[in-house]
């Protein structure tokens, strides 16, 4: 047993306290009557009536929820197909895609971001949300394939073959096996690779152009005018959202759980007697 | 046994490039047999199997199975089942889901389904064990539900892979006891490759001696033992004394007279086909090979004409039995097993003989 330092602990504390309490903030201000938020000036949710029906937050969030799904479902395409290649690859070229793997986490963003916009330029392809979707994909594959490597790394290489051998055609055996083996972490990283295209600032701002902005952009936008409760008000919707999701996932997996405690019982029946 | 043929390889042939894994190989495995290859790392045998299994296509050859040709069907359409080195479960699935894979491939009836997992569960003892995940299995566990996978589809073949290579010493030993019950119990012929000659022996009606892709021997397992066809299968399989010499004649009984170097005229039997004036090895296993202390009384009762004088070099306690290790002049090194007739100790003096029924008569081996 490790006998923890009581200074260890306070400095866990103030670490906490540091990170958390601006968030506490922002969600207090969110009440706050008081446009300028000096002070306290009463409690009241104008300012969540306000962010809910202000056209430019609605389009916004809407923008970030179709570049979200659209650079999740594009990352992952790529990361499990490039994996699934990258598990039978020979060394060398093994080692040349983690290369480009780990380079699309490590380069700076903004470097991605405007390579890519003097890409689109010279190419005439439109700026926009599908830029913007192309964009955040060039990072989030990278993340998603590192999870879903680990994954593959773990599994047996003659799976597969045992699968054939029990009689599943091709089709059969990546759909019962090496897609619902790698199910886990292809949840896992659509989850994170949402998550970061959700906040997204930096490649969102130079692939946008003219067209509508995602909601970071909007909030971007605001308070270069001026800092209002209605802006921390937002902040506190879009963490509910983000917890929200969480949740869902989380109950999500917690029902695929029980289902299948509901079929041991349909099966304790069987063994039972 | 000597049924209808269960598996047959005709000329089967395979090449991975310019390495030949596999050559001109003709096999034929009787229904309900328990039939094994062996042989060293790298001989062809686990490529063997692949090939029946039908993870590889020969690049020459026919492999057919209960009669049907199967060299170009895929794996998914070939009624054997394997059981992998590495057991390979689905770790996503529990142990019913695991065992119940093939048959809801092969989209059985729910009440049979439940019906055939359940008995395949029991037969391999892992009752109350039906909702772990391969990950919280021993490895013991694990071969017996990978055993069971296979068992239940009630393949024409089961094909074994090293199936026991990963466990420890003990559960190897209790396995190949189950194994062999279990075999007997389903019927179901087993093609079994080990690198273990002693496993192979323990459990198989007959065995494939395979070496650089060529089958060097098949037979039982005495008659490997005893009468190996070549010099690789008898250093390959158990201990063997080999004396140089060359043949001097065929005897009219079927054995052979060779002048073994250093010790003179001997009867040996051996392969039929051998030409007088061929170099030879003559193989005596170790606890052929008799020792008395040197100037004893000779008994009489023994039938060799003469005796080869040796020096103990070491010996080794063994429990049951002790490992004598000798030299004896130009022979070189010799290895007896004492049965404990005579109590030996280092640096005595002892003469070996042998009966003539003990010794066997090999083709040189062509790299000595």
């Amino acid at each position: 047993m490790i006998r923890r330092h009581p200074v260890v602990g306070a400095i866990a504390l103030v670490v906490i306290g540091y990170l958390w309490i601006p968030i506490l903030a922002v969600a207090v201000n969110s009440f706050n009557r008081s446009s300028l938020m000096v002070r306290w000036g009463g409690s009241t949710a104008h300012w969540y009536s306000l962010a809910f029906h202000d056209p430019n937050v609605r389009t916004g969030l809407i923008t970030t929820l179709e570049i979200a799904l659209g650079s999740t479902a594009l990352s992952l395409v790529i990361a499990v197909s490039g994996s699934l290649w990258w598990r039978r690859a020979p060394a060398r070229a093994r080692a040349i895609y983690d290369a480009l793997v780990y380079a699309r986490i490590v380069l700076p963003e903004v470097v991605f971001a405007t390579a890519l916009f003097f890409l689109f330029l010279k190419a005439h392809f439109p700026l926009g949300i599908l830029a913007i979707i192309i964009g955040h994909s060039v990072w989030n594959s990278a993340y998603a394939a590192v999870i879903i490597q680990a994954r593959l790394t773990g599994l047996d290489p003659a799976i597969e073959e045992a699968a054939a051998d029990l009689g599943a055609t091709p089709w059969r055996v990546f759909r019962r096996v090496t897609f619902a083996a790698l199910l886990p972490a292809i949840i896992a990283s659509g989850l994170l690779t949402f998550t970061f295209s959700f906040d997204d600032v930096v490649t969102s701002y130079f692939l946008g152009g003219q067209s509508s902005s995602p909601l970071p952009l909007v909030l971007f936008g605001m308070i270069r005018f001026r800092i209002t409760p209605e802006i921390n008000a937002i902040g506190v919707m879009v963490m509910l959202f983000t917890v929200t999701l969480m949740g869902v996932a989380v109950a999500v997996f917690a029902l695929m759980g029980s289902a299948r405690r509901g079929r041991r019982g349909a099966f304790a029946e069987f063994y039972g007697q | 046994m000597t049924g209808q043929t269960t598996v047959q390889l005709r000329q089967v042939e395979k090449r991975f490039g310019d390495l030949v894994a596999v050559r001109s190989v003709n096999l034929d495995v009787a229904a309900g047999e328990f039939f094994s290859i062996i042989g060293p790392s790298g001989c062809g045998k686990t490529t063997t199997l692949r090939l029946i299994a039908g993870f590889e296509r020969p690049t020459g050859g026919v492999i057919e199975i209960v009669g049907r040709d199967v060299t170009d069907l895929p794996p998914y359409r070939r009624p054997v089942n394997t059981v992998f080195q590495s057991y390979a479960l689905f770790p996503h699935l529990d142990v019913v889901e695991n065992v119940a894979f093939g048959l809801r491939e092969a989209r059985t009836p729910r009440g049979e389904l439940q019906r055939r997992v359940k008995d395949a569960i029991s037969l391999v003892q892992l009752d109350g064990r039906e909702r772990a995940r391969p990950k919280q299995l021993s490895g013991g566990q694990q071969q017996r539900v990978a055993l069971a996978r296979a068992l239940v589809n009630r393949p024409e073949v089961l094909l074994l892979d090293e199936p026991l290579g990963a466990l420890d010493l003990k559960l190897r030993k209790e396995m190949q006891t189950q194994l062999k019950d279990l075999q007997r119990e389903v019927g179901i012929t087993f093609v079994y490759v080990t690198h273990d000659q002693e496993e192979a022996f323990s459990m198989s009606d007959r065995v494939a001696v395979m070496h650089q892709g060529l089958l060097e021997q098949v037979g039982e397992p005495e008659e490997v033992y005893r009468r190996p066809a070549t010099p690789f299968v008898a250093d390959f399989v158990g201990l063997a004394n080999r004396l140089p010499g060359r043949l001097h004649e065929a005897a009219s009984d079927g054995r052979y007279a060779v002048d073994i170097d250093g010790v003179g005229r001997r009867l040996a039997g051996g392969p039929p086909g051998l030409v007088a004036g061929d170099r030879v090895t003559v193989v005596i296993r170790p606890e052929d090979l008799h020792l008395e202390a040197a100037g004893a009384l000779r008994s009489g009762v023994l039938a060799s004409t003469s005796s080869v004088p040796a020096t103990v070099v070491d010996v080794a306690f063994l429990g049951a039995h002790r490992t004598v290790r000798l030299t004896a002049g130009s022979l070189g090194q010799l290895v007896a097993v004492g049965r404990g007739q005579v109590t030996v100790s280092q640096d005595d003096k002892v003469s070996l003989s042998w009966a003539d029924d003990d010794a066997w008569v090999v083709p040189a081996a062509a790299d000595s």
